[in-house]
């Protein structure tokens, strides 16, 4: 006799025709969608470092006047101050370069009044702000010495937020799975309950009955999981340039892309098989 | 065996059994008739445990069940094999999973009861239904597997709610003869039915007392069949 009522044989609970294949149908959108959540997510977060990593070791410094006296006055200035690594006047062609895209190629810079600009690298917490800037503006009235924070701080927080909301919508998304998935566990039981009354009367307990049920349930969530995992992360590897979002190793067998789409599946099957769970347990109480 | 002491039970506000007494001994072979809506049905679910009773005393291979768990409940039902009017067969399950279905649910592997379940098979003539489904089955035929299913687990008491009533005359008679074949293997059979015809046939095979069920009430009877 074949195998019966066990993993991989005869169940014992009806296959349930059109509405298993919707359970299947809705794990893959889900998974779908949380695989192009959490990705979204970590591709937000590794921005928001990125920039906070570059942006928070750099300072910039707006020498005040043209001449070369204030300009050698302010980098010494920088040289002796604590929390700053390394100052470099940029050249004036490179000036000229940074400015080529609004001014175009042909703008006669040498006739405007264009401030000297130095990069400063910072180490450390950085300089005084305060204290530096009341040096530099002694040493050459009109510098500014700007570390970024005014446009730093709305960007990095942008990318939190983005990161935040992505990781809040895969919640919503693994909290709308497992309602998918209750409710499937107790229409499935609903419709079947002459099937459970059987059992019952033939000495079966409801732990055997639950188990039943929430076996095939559990096979559908992951299967449709696998499948739309598969399918959310071979999206993300096929789009243009995928290797190179920031950050998110998105090319073809990149690790964290590999990683999401291998993670989703058994995390959708175990949200499947917890609400199944509680699903079944609770409707067979009720039952009669 | 089976032991009722003043057993009372009724639906809402409508008195089905009153105070009823009885003793079935182990081994031996009961017909339960009565009217319809006398109460065998209620009686049958009383005994194998899917209603509970109001008050009185109900014992069961020795054990109260009202006095124990869950847990309890479920080891006497266990040792008990019934069989519907209605069969009960799972709809997407053969005739051979049914018959095999109490063995997976008692934890017992099906696999290592193929020769019971051929066996069974064979005693109750369906062995070329093996692979059917019940909805191919005659009334019949569908009634055997239910007995077979019922004895897979060789339990000591078999209930029977009409198990003739879904059949003709002749089916009703061979599924009789299964019936009364058990209780010569030493089961305890109780059979509620209201086919008067049946239990004159049965008396010329079997020794069977009869209880009548009338008014909430039971009292042996049988001598004016």
């Amino acid at each position: 006799m074949a195998r019966l009522f066990g993993p991989g044989s005869v169940p014992l609970v009806p296959a349930g025709g059109w509405a298993a294949w919707l359970v299947i149908l809705a794990a893959a959108v889900m998974a779908f969608l949380a695989v192009l959540a959490l990705a979204a997510g970590l591709a937000a977060a590794s921005l928001g470092a990125e920039w906070r990593a570059e942006l928070s070791g750099s300072a910039t410094v707006r020498v005040g006047g043209d001449d070369d006296a204030g300009l050698a006055a302010v980098l010494e200035i920088l040289a002796g101050t604590e929390g700053i690594a390394a100052a470099r006047a940029l050249e004036r062609e490179e000036q000229s370069a940074l400015l080529a895209p609004w001014l175009g190629d042909g703008a006669a810079l040498s006739e405007l009044p264009i401030p000297r600009l130095i990069d400063v690298t910072l180490e450390g917490r950085g300089p005084d702000a305060a204290s530096l800037a009341a040096a530099l503006e002694a040493a050459a009235p009109g510098s500014v010495y700007d570390d970024h924070a005014a446009w730093r701080g709305p960007l990095i927080s942008a990318a939190a937020a983005i990161e935040w909301l992505a990781f809040a919508a895969s919640a919503l998304v693994a909290l709308a799975a497992a309602g998918m998935v209750a409710l499937a566990a107790r229409a499935s039981l609903a419709g079947n309950t002459g099937v459970v009354r059987v059992i019952r009367l033939i000495g079966g307990q409801d732990r055997f009955i639950a188990r039943a049920f929430i076996r095939p349930i559990l096979w559908r969530t992951g299967t449709g999981a696998a499948l739309g995992a598969g399918a959310a992360a071979a999206l993300l590897a096929l789009l243009p340039g995928a290797g190179n979002v920031v950050g998110l190793d998105l090319a073809p067998g990149g690790g964290r892309l590999l990683g999401l789409a291998l993670a989703v599946p058994p995390a959708a099957a175990l949200i499947g098989w917890a609400a199944a769970a509680v699903a079944v347990r609770a409707a067979l109480r009720e039952l009669p | 065996m089976i032991s009722l002491s003043k057993l009372s039970f009724g639906y809402d506000d409508r008195e089905t059994l009153r105070a009823v007494d009885a003793e079935i001994a182990a081994g031996s072979f009961h017909f339960l008739t009565g009217p319809s809506g006398a109460g065998k049905t209620t009686l049958l679910k009383l005994l194998y445990l899917e209603l509970l009773p109001d008050s009185g005393q109900l014992l069961l291979f020795g054990n109260d069940p009202m006095a124990g768990g869950q847990r309890e409940r479920l080891e006497i039902r266990r040792r008990i094999g019934i069989v519907f009017q209605d069969f009960r067969l799972l709809d997407h399950l053969t005739v051979t999973e049914n018959i095999a279905l109490p063995l997976a649910v008692h934890g017992r592997d099906p696999a290592q009861h193929d020769a019971d379940v051929n066996e069974l098979m064979r005693w109750v003539g369906l062995t070329h239904r093996a692979d059917a489904m019940p909805q191919a089955l005659s009334a019949g035929e569908q009634q055997r597997a239910a007995i077979a299913r019922a004895v897979i687990t060789s339990p000591d008491l078999i209930l029977a709610d009409e198990p003739t009533g879904n059949v003709d005359a002749e089916m009703g008679m061979r599924i009789l003869r299964l019936l009364v074949e058990l209780n010569r293997l030493g089961k305890t059979v109780l059979i509620a039915t209201h086919d008067l015809g049946l239990i004159r046939s049965a008396k010329k095979i079997v020794t069977a007392r009869i209880l009548r069920l009338a008014d909430g009430q039971l009292a042996l009877g049988g001598s004016d069949l």
